[in-house]
């Protein structure tokens, strides 16, 4: 096949209008926040970055992203694997129960935040049916001790049901042949999903995991809609703390020194992401 | 037996991942004071309307949120119909042409474009208020155009087009541009649904970014609107539920209709073996 000089250009036309986008919606403003972070207006230099990794609401605001990280990926990813086995199998209707368990990803973010802030109200539903239930009730969002948990179950009800589609279609490709030699060998169904599927699900797994650590590491509506990073900066993740950095705090320099931060940070786990999605066989 | 007990806990976690949209859409048409009447004790009533009415439908579609659903829409469906052409575009060169440094450009675009553009929201809204796009319908929709998961899929799905069909009509003398449109697009009917469903889905739940480029009231998107409804000192909350519910039920509604569409083209998103 002929690949001369027409291709080429071809390939640029085709091309053109994507690369302005990448340049101007990406790497442009990117480009900015690093030049307004290392303040090259006055020469270069890192105060900043020392001024931001110094300030304890900076360093709070990274430590509840770390563990609301270590807490909302394992549940998440253990739910998404657990609703995949059950609706992989061959049952009535399986389509529709996967495509409702699916629906909440789709709803806007603001719109889940609020059902689920009216939900956790005192007097509100949830509450009701603890009671119902002979329990005490819960403060959720009103206490720092129940925050946290409470943005994490909204985000996982959101969430869930999304990582879920990816493992059911690593579950498809998962060989038969491989649990029917697994079955002659006498193996439970329980060490069954020990010693076949848990193995074979490695990579989707891990794309699952990626994947899931940037859309948690950018949480930013429920918390803002519904706590404002508080109780007494209970729920202050990364993206709600840039924010106020940038307005309300009227910290420019700051907030585009955190940005840069998030962007190192997330770029490291994409370029992973982009790894795992090229698979084995396809140089990258 | 052990088939029941799955179908039973199939049904349940579908309706508990759906309960929480069913009691917004329940709460939309009680009268105002009934919202949390019927919470305690736990009855039938607490999941089903006693007494329906219409009336905070019609109260919110005499209001500002009429202008907000309109704006979401048109930002969506614009998103969609450009950003599909950009992406497939893309994806094209990506997976047809043969240029120099290929690989290269196609991992810049997919990483750049993977990375949720919230995560740089704030510089780049400095930059749009700098271009006069603040307000404006192009500062809400330019940024949701490039999509790496759309980019992705519909490259993986060119690579999978038989490439006889592309020398014969190359023999015939047809241009790239004819390859383009009357071989690959009408080839990939499916990759260009799923593709533009998850244009749709990115751009119609968007949060922080309408947030910041759009904050003047008559150019709120329905996201928008419904976060403002919970932050009123006198909140109505069955005008607010109405609100949820329809920015609920479009996307839905939807994603309902092209069901087998949207998990296939995410899970083809997914890792490869």
């Amino acid at each position: 096949m002929r690949a001369g000089r027409g291709e080429a250009l071809a390939a640029a036309l085709f091309l053109a209008p994507a690369l302005v986008a990448v340049v101007v919606l990406r790497l442009w403003p990117t480009l900015q926040a690093v030049l307004l972070a290392l303040d090259a207006g006055r020469g270069l230099s890192l105060d900043n970055f020392r001024f931001l990794f110094g300030d304890p609401e900076f360093l709070g605001a990274l430590r509840t992203t770390l563990i609301f990280g270590l807490i909302v990926n394992p549940v998440q990813i253990a739910l998404a694997l657990g609703l995949a086995v059950l609706l992989n199998q061959n049952l009535p209707a399986v389509g529709l129960w996967r495509t409702l368990v699916l629906l909440p990803v789709a709803v806007p973010q603001s719109v889940s935040a609020v059902i689920w802030g009216v939900a956790m109200r005192p007097d509100g539903p949830l509450n009701a049916a603890l009671a119902a239930a002979g329990l005490h009730p819960l403060p959720f969002l009103t206490s720092p001790a129940t925050a946290l948990a409470s943005i994490i179950v909204i985000v996982s009800w959101v969430g869930v049901g999304y990582w879920m589609t990816f493992l059911i279609a690593g579950l498809k490709d998962i060989p038969p042949s491989l649990y029917e030699a697994a079955a002659i060998d006498g193996a439970g169904a329980w060490q069954r999903f020990w010693h076949v599927t848990l193995p074979q699900l490695r990579r989707p797994l891990t794309f699952v995991l990626v994947a899931d650590t940037v859309a948690n590491v950018l949480v930013f509506a429920p918390v803002q809609i519904l706590t404002k990073g508080g109780p007494q900066g209970s729920t202050n993740l990364v993206m709600n703390e840039i924010f106020t950095r940038a307005f309300e705090a009227d910290d420019p320099a700051g907030a585009a020194a955190a940005t840069t931060v998030l962007v190192l940070v997330v770029v490291v786990i994409v370029a992973v992401q982009f790894r795992l999605m090229l698979g084995r066989d396809e140089p990258a | 037996m052990t088939r029941s007990i799955s179908l039973a806990l199939a049904i349940c976690v579908a309706a508990l991942a759906l309960l929480p949209l069913w009691w917004a859409g329940v709460s939309a048409v009680r009268p105002g004071p009934d919202i949390f009447r019927y919470l305690s004790p736990l009855s039938i009533w607490s999941v089903l309307p006693r007494n329906p009415t219409a009336q905070n439908l019609t109260v919110l579609w005499t209001g500002p949120f009429a202008r907000a659903m309109g704006n979401s829409l048109i930002v969506a469906g614009v998103t969609v119909a450009a950003g599909l052409a950009l992406c497939s575009c893309a994806a094209f060169a990506l997976a047809v042409l043969r240029f120099p440094g290929r690989p290269v450009v196609f991992a810049l675009m997919v990483v750049s474009f993977l990375i949720p553009f919230d995560s740089i929201a704030v510089p780049l809204a400095t930059l749009f208020r700098g271009f006069r796009l603040q307000n404006t319908y192009p500062g809400l929709i330019l940024p949701g155009l490039g999509n790496g998961l759309a980019v992705f899929m519909l490259r993986q799905f060119f690579l999978g087009v038989p490439r006889e069909l592309r020398e014969a009509a190359l023999v015939d003398g047809m241009g790239w541009w004819g390859i383009f449109t009357r071989i690959y697009l009408p080839l990939s009917r499916p990759a260009l649904i799923g593709a533009g469903l998850i244009l749709f889905v990115f751009q119609w739940q968007a949060y922080l970014w309408p947030l910041l480029i759009a904050p003047s009231p008559e150019m709120h998107v329905a996201s928008i609107a419904v976060a403002n409804f919970a932050g009123e000192f006198d909140v109505d909350y069955g005008e607010m539920f109405a609100a949820t519910t329809f920015a609920a039920l479009v996307p839905m509604l939807i994603i309902l209709f092209f069901q087998r569409h949207f998990a296939a083209s995410l899970a083809s998103t997914g890792s490869k073996e």
